[in-house]
């Protein structure tokens, strides 16, 4: 009787079983390892969230973007401030930070003030630069140094010569300026002469900087009709007006090279202002902020310098903008690299927001790869938005929403999120 | 007693664990549904599955978001019809297309693109689940109310305006598509 009943014991938990595999919550892969990172805020600024977007209702936390203010100010004789401006921060949303977003809109900006207008490239400041958390440049005055590069638990050191490093993370070619352009004299189109030549004839810009028709990439971005047409070139895109072949209006497509320049009003646009912008911008005492064209420029409030320049990708994409600095290397999160993989033509970027193409030639985003969210956090609540279903159909049959457990799709990962909670349990699979 | 009590115990046990697993037959049949419909899709995408001419994919293109439809996704994309761009204000599309108003365009856009792949009865279960009112997050950042009209669902962006969902769950290989009849707007960016 015992033994029956033992059995019967047995049996009934052993139909049970099959029921509890069902639920195929796989668990443990790529659990946010990352730690939060600390607040390293030094100098005069406090720490600044990024702008992972405001209205992002994923997590309040946006991985405050740490900025420590300049180490030196010198001026020299061409009265231009030089400033050396750095930011520290811990991740940037790679690959497996996805599962976190503490990471978020967290934007390692290394911009430097190379005297580039042929001044000469003195630089006393010693200035340490940590970016990216795993990449270490010393600036100790050396016009070769050692990089350290931590890629996927590998350490590598290479030499990087500082003036190449400083103008690949401005995001130019030799010179500091849009590639193509370095054989002229003058490379590059100080912000405020390129403003006058709206109204003027063509030929006006072209004794500055070559102009050249838009990349091919880029026909549906800018592309040219009956009334005007487009041409590229010193870092502007220059609309002209076909009937009087005058300059009619220009697109500024860079802002990091702005940096230590006063701010000239063509660059203003406060059309199209995300909506977090005052709230991730506030204006202080020292700091006032002027938005244009998807960029956030950070001005000194007494002299007008821009002090820094932050591309508002949550809204503005960047398609048809130059990548920005400090883009310099392969970064798209994991479950994303065997679709997007640097090739002759392009290389991909992630940013905040998306996973972008840029055209190699010309180091201009030529379009969106992929778009993404804000990402869900394990161990987060899950966010009010994630209400319906929406595990792709190729893989519902083995996750879907159960009393025990809910399942939800966010940028390449599954995850689990527990019923009564709402909190996200698990990443219950990745889909590479 | 005890020997009496057991044997229905494990019968109610038993009944009960049989009621569960069909429940979750069901769903699986669901599933392999979708599954099938994946498969017949084939290689087609987002980008390809829209009418090269409608005022959607031209708004996408000026946005640089339709090589975005073309790659993996997946992306659930609520499309509105030409006849939808037509209601809007005069001279909204051609301020769009123009690249100074790229930003302005890319979150319009975004805002009718979703995470994932969600259906319409995924919208109506949120809806039913959420006593007749769904939130659902978009590309963009912001967020469309899903609620039920009938038997239609309805989306409203962020000012109230609505647009009703017509064709649902076309299926490609990236995602699907949802047709509406209106064009939904983000919310107005803050000064």
């Amino acid at each position: 009787m015992m033994k029956w009943m033992f059995a019967a014991g047995a049996a009934a938990l052993a139909i049970s079983s099959p029921v509890q595999a069902d639920k195929g919550g796989h668990g443990g892969k790529g659990q946010g390892a990352q730690q939060a990172q600390a607040n390293r805020g030094g100098g005069q600024k406090q720490a600044r969230s990024g702008h992972g977007g405001g209205d992002r209702q994923v997590s309040a936390k946006h991985g405050g973007g740490d900025r420590q203010v300049r180490a030196a100010r010198s001026d020299h004789g061409s009265g231009q401030a030089h400033k050396m401006h750095f930011a520290q921060t811990d991740n940037r949303g790679r690959g497996n930070d996805r599962v976190k977003t503490e990471s978020h809109g967290n934007h390692a900006r290394v911009a430097g003030i190379d005297d580039n207008r042929g001044h000469g490239h003195g630089r006393d400041d010693v200035v340490r630069v940590r970016d990216h958390g795993n990449r270490m440049a010393d600036f100790s005055g050396n016009k070769v140094f050692r990089v350290r590069d931590v890629d996927r638990g590998v350490v590598r050191f290479r030499d990087v010569d500082r003036d190449d490093l400083f103008v690949r993370r401005l995001g130019y070619g030799a010179g500091g300026c849009p590639p193509g352009l370095a054989k002229k004299a003058v490379a590059c189109v100080p912000p405020g002469q390129a403003a006058r030549f709206v109204g003027q004839p063509l030929i006006a810009a072209t004794r500055f900087a070559a102009l050249d028709p838009m990349p091919r990439s880029f026909n549906n971005l800018f592309w040219d009709n009956d009334d005007y047409y487009y041409r590229y070139g010193g870092g502007y895109v220059y609309r002209v007006d076909r009937d009087r072949d005058m300059i009619s209006g220009l697109i500024p497509l860079f802002g990091a090279a702005l940096i230590g320049q006063p701010l000239g009003q063509n660059f203003i646009n406060p059309y199209n202002q995300p909506s977090y912008y005052s709230a991730f911008y506030p204006n202080s005492p020292y700091d006032c902020h002027q938005y244009g064209y998807g960029y956030v420029y950070e001005t000194d409030c007494m002299t007008g310098m821009v002090e820094d320049v932050i591309p508002t990708y949550a809204y503005g994409y960047g398609v048809g903008q130059i990548m920005p600095s400090s883009y310099s290397y392969y970064n798209v999160p994991y479950a994303y690299r065997s679709s997007f993989a640097d090739n002759d033509d392009y290389y991909y970027r992630y940013a905040p927001g998306a996973i972008y193409q840029v055209d190699r030639s010309s180091a201009l985003i030529s379009s969106v790869a992929a778009l993404l969210t804000g990402g869900l956090t394990v161990g987060q609540p899950l966010p009010m938005g994630y209400s319906a279903y929406n595990v792709p159909l190729a893989y519902r049959s083995s996750y879907y929403d159960t009393p025990d457990m809910l399942y939800r799709y966010d940028n390449g990962y599954i995850y689990g999120i527990n019923p009564q909670t709402r909190v996200v349990s698990n990443v219950a699979y990745v889909v590479v | 007693m005890r020997k009496s009590v057991f044997p229905l115990a494990l019968a109610a046990t038993v009944l009960a664990v049989t009621g569960c697993n069909s429940q979750n037959q069901a769903r699986k049949d669901e599933a392999s549904k979708g599954t099938e419909a994946v498969k017949q899709a084939g290689d087609k995408t987002i980008a390809a599955g829209l009418d090269q001419n409608s005022s959607f994919f031209k708004a996408a293109k000026a946005a640089g978001l339709d090589a975005t439809l073309a790659g993996p996704g997946p992306y659930t994309v609520i499309v509105p019809d030409d006849a939808a761009f037509g209601k809007l204000p005069q001279g909204t599309m051609d301020s769009w297309m123009k690249p100074e108003s790229r930003a302005e365009l890319t979150r319009v856009m975004t805002y009718h693109i979703l995470p994932g792949t969600v259906l319409a009865a995924d919208i109506g279960k949120a809806i039913d689940d959420g006593k007749g009112k769904a939130v659902l997050a978009t590309m963009g950042g912001g967020t469309l109310t899903a609620t039920r009209e009938g038997d239609k669902i309805v989306l409203a962006d962020s000012d109230g305006h609505k647009a009703t969902m017509a064709a649902t769950d076309e299926t490609l290989a990236n995602g699907v598509i949802h047709r509406v009849d209106a064009v939904l707007m983000p919310g107005k960016a803050s000064a």
